[in-house]
């Protein structure tokens, strides 16, 4: 009896395991051929300069238009969708009832958004702009994006209210509360943590994109200076740097897509800290 | 009962879903006196205390039926003010649930929303009820640090400064003092005789002793109904119904096996006593016969010929708006009608 538990146990161990090491393993890969391949072509200044010398994306200088464009556009976004997710998730997780089938209807609606391929959202936002006679822009970029990662910062910050315990709200509505201050005062602050997490998640999603960026922003060899021009942005450099037939600028698109990963990891080092710095409050 | 009555509470129904928590409680809670309700477990206190501020209104699928007036004024009614009402009416919750911040803004939390400013004010307002609720001294150091950090009764307490800190002018304790140990339990349980002078205070409690202590008045549920409810000595006792003394006694509640019944709905008030009479006849002694009668005052007026005519009344309660259920007790060797 007791043997069977333990193989019983021990196969689990090695699929979790095994499962474990898939996952870890492809990152790894991902980024040892990514260094690999990449590390020898970045230099400081392709971090600091435009690109020069012809071929559209540039044999020299840098790609500091792509950087700062995609920091631009991926904070633009990102603080669209913040500004449409928030009240969403706090109007579905307080004010409706539930159980109600609008909520009910809305998650629904939300989580199909999400696994929509990012090309439609861009074929959808290039439908927009010609349709407000808008040019490619940062300002369309930005609003595609935002269009992009609302459904995967709302669901996420949805989840993370929902999990907030009936007896808190219980607790600030029994002090005479509006629902409002309730949602202010309380909920946001145990959820702190939570809606970081998902935001910076959101953002990291929302600068990966290339499909959504390709027809809405453009690209240019420009720094991004109005919202109402092209702008360039890291995956779309990335894209044009591995398609063309020089290996001296394809080396540089694997430093691009080092430079891409760089920031990733940077933000969500940082979502750590934050989300830890706002979790000494909560209760748990 | 005299004394003036702060909270009426007239046919209060409350359903969640389909099923029946609280049924038909109809009951006066004196002003400026304290009120124990005491009761088995799942019985119904905490939804009554929380349908005493509509907390209850959170609820998902919950149907409230009847009404509770406080000071005159139906709670129920869709033109009240419910965050008025729930500063008036200020309930501490059966589990302590802290807020997200620190313990100085967990007691000024509720006095910054109802407009209080005043930096100097409130540093008063947290010294004062953290000294009510006796954890000053352990935490005067720390204000600023989170709430989260403290002992569960720790918690307890600093719920109860919270709650207080509203200056409500009701209070609604569910168990206040579940979470601690006898003596910090008796400074908190002396914090309540002395608000009792000033507030009308509610409280649920499971502990027999305690209400023995505090209560003016004591109200005993079983099961969504109101048994009994009376003055502390009447009740705790000196019980009228038979669940009530089990309940008191520390005995397991039996619902008493019933031999025979009679409806009297529709009779004529005359004819109660012929037809009781009649049925009662027909069982043994210590047999038990339920009656369903109609009105309140029917129902007091059978309960007290029953009893002079030497029969035991185990249980009187409300069971629709006009309906009395009772139990009788047959006891032989007394005189007949
Ligand atoms: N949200 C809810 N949904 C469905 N049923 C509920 C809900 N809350 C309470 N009940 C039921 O209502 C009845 C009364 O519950 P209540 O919490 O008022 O009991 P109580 O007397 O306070 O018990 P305790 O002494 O254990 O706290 C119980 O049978 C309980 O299961
Ligand atoms: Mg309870």
């Amino acid at each position: 009896m007791i043997n069977k538990r333990k193989i019983e146990e021990n196969i689990f161990r090695c699929f979790m395991m095994a499962a474990t090491f898939v996952v870890v393993g492809t990152l790894a890969f991902i980024l040892v051929t990514i260094c690999i391949k990449g590390l020898p072509a970045l230099s400081l200044d392709m971090l600091i300069k435009t690109p020069k010398g012809g071929y559209y994306i540039g044999k020299e200088g840098g790609i500091l238009n792509a950087i700062l464009g995609s920091i631009v556009l991926g904070i633009g976004a990102t603080f669209l969708a913040l500004i449409i997710s928030l009240p969403l998730v706090f109007y579905l997780n307080l004010y409706v009832k539930k159980k109600s089938t609008f909520a009910l209807l809305v998650r629904f609606f939300l989580d199909v958004l999400w696994g929509i391929p990012s090309i439609v959202y861009g074929a959808f936002g290039f439908t927009l702009m010609v349709f407000l006679g808008l040019r490619a822009s940062l300002l369309a970029g930005i609003v595609t994006v935002a269009l992009l990662i609302i459904p995967i910062m709302s669901r996420s910050m949805d989840e993370v209210l929902k999990l907030i315990p009936f007896e808190l709200k219980e607790a600030s509505f029994a002090l005479g509360s509006t629902r409002l201050e309730t949602a202010v005062k309380v909920i946001f602050r145990q959820a702190l943590p939570g809606i970081v997490t998902a935001t910076l998640i959101a953002f990291g999603r929302g600068i990966g994109d290339a499909a959504a960026v390709l027809f809405t922003a453009s690209f240019t060899d420009s720094l991004p200076y109005s919202l109402f021009k092209p702008v360039a942005t890291l995956p779309l450099a990335i894209f044009f740097q591995l398609g063309t037939p020089f290996p001296e600028v394809q080396e540089r698109g694997y430093a691009s897509a080092l430079v891409l990963t760089g920031i990733i990891f940077l933000i969500s080092i940082f979502a750590r800290i934050l989300s830890k710095k706002f979790s000494k409050r909560v209760i748990k | 009962m005299e004394g003036k009555t702060h909270i009426s509470v007239r046919d209060l129904s409350v359903f969640y879903g389909g099923a029946r928590v609280l049924n038909n409680i109809s009951i006066n809670i004196p002003d400026k006196k304290l009120t124990a309700i005491i009761g088995p477990s799942g019985c119904g206190k905490t939804t009554l205390l929380k349908s005493f501020n509509r907390i209850i209104d959170l609820q998902d699928g919950v149907r409230v039926s009847g009404q509770v007036l406080v000071d005159g004024e139906d709670i129920y009614d869709p033109k009240v003010e419910v965050t008025h009402l729930r500063k008036k009416m200020g309930l501490l919750l059966q589990r302590p649930q802290i807020l997200p911040m620190s313990i100085y803004e967990n007691v000024v939390y509720g006095p910054r929303i109802h407009g209080v400013k005043d930096k100097k004010k409130l540093d008063g307002t947290v010294q004062c009820y953290l000294k009510v609720s006796g954890l000053w001294n352990e935490v005067k150091d720390r204000l600023h640090s989170p709430a989260s950090r403290l002992s569960i009764g720790q918690q307890q307490r600093l719920c109860l400064a919270r709650g207080l800190a509203v200056e409500p002018e009701v209070i609604l304790g569910d168990e206040p003092t579940s979470a601690l140990d006898p003596i910090s339990a008796e400074r908190i349980e002396q914090r309540f005789l002395e608000l009792k002078s000033q507030y009308t205070v509610v409280l649920v409690t499971h502990n027999l002793r305690q209400a023995k202590r505090l209560a003016d008045y004591v109200i005993f549920l079983y099961l969504g109904d109101l048994i009994e409810h009376g003055t502390a000595d009447q009740v705790l006792k000196n019980p009228r119904y038979l669940k009530t003394e089990s309940y008191i006694n520390g005995e397991f509640i039996e619902e008493p096996e019933i031999h025979r019944e009679l409806n009297l709905k529709g009779t004529a008030c005359s004819d109660y006593f012929e037809r009781a009479k009649h049925t009662l006849e027909k069982i043994a002694h210590s047999q038990v016969l339920k009656v369903v009668v109609e009105h309140e005052q029917n129902a007091h007026e059978f309960e007290k010929t029953m009893i002079h005519k030497g029969h035991r009344v185990l249980e009187v309660k409300r069971i629709n708006k006009t309906d009395w259920e009772m139990l009788i007790q047959k006891q032989n060797n007394v005189y007949t009608i």
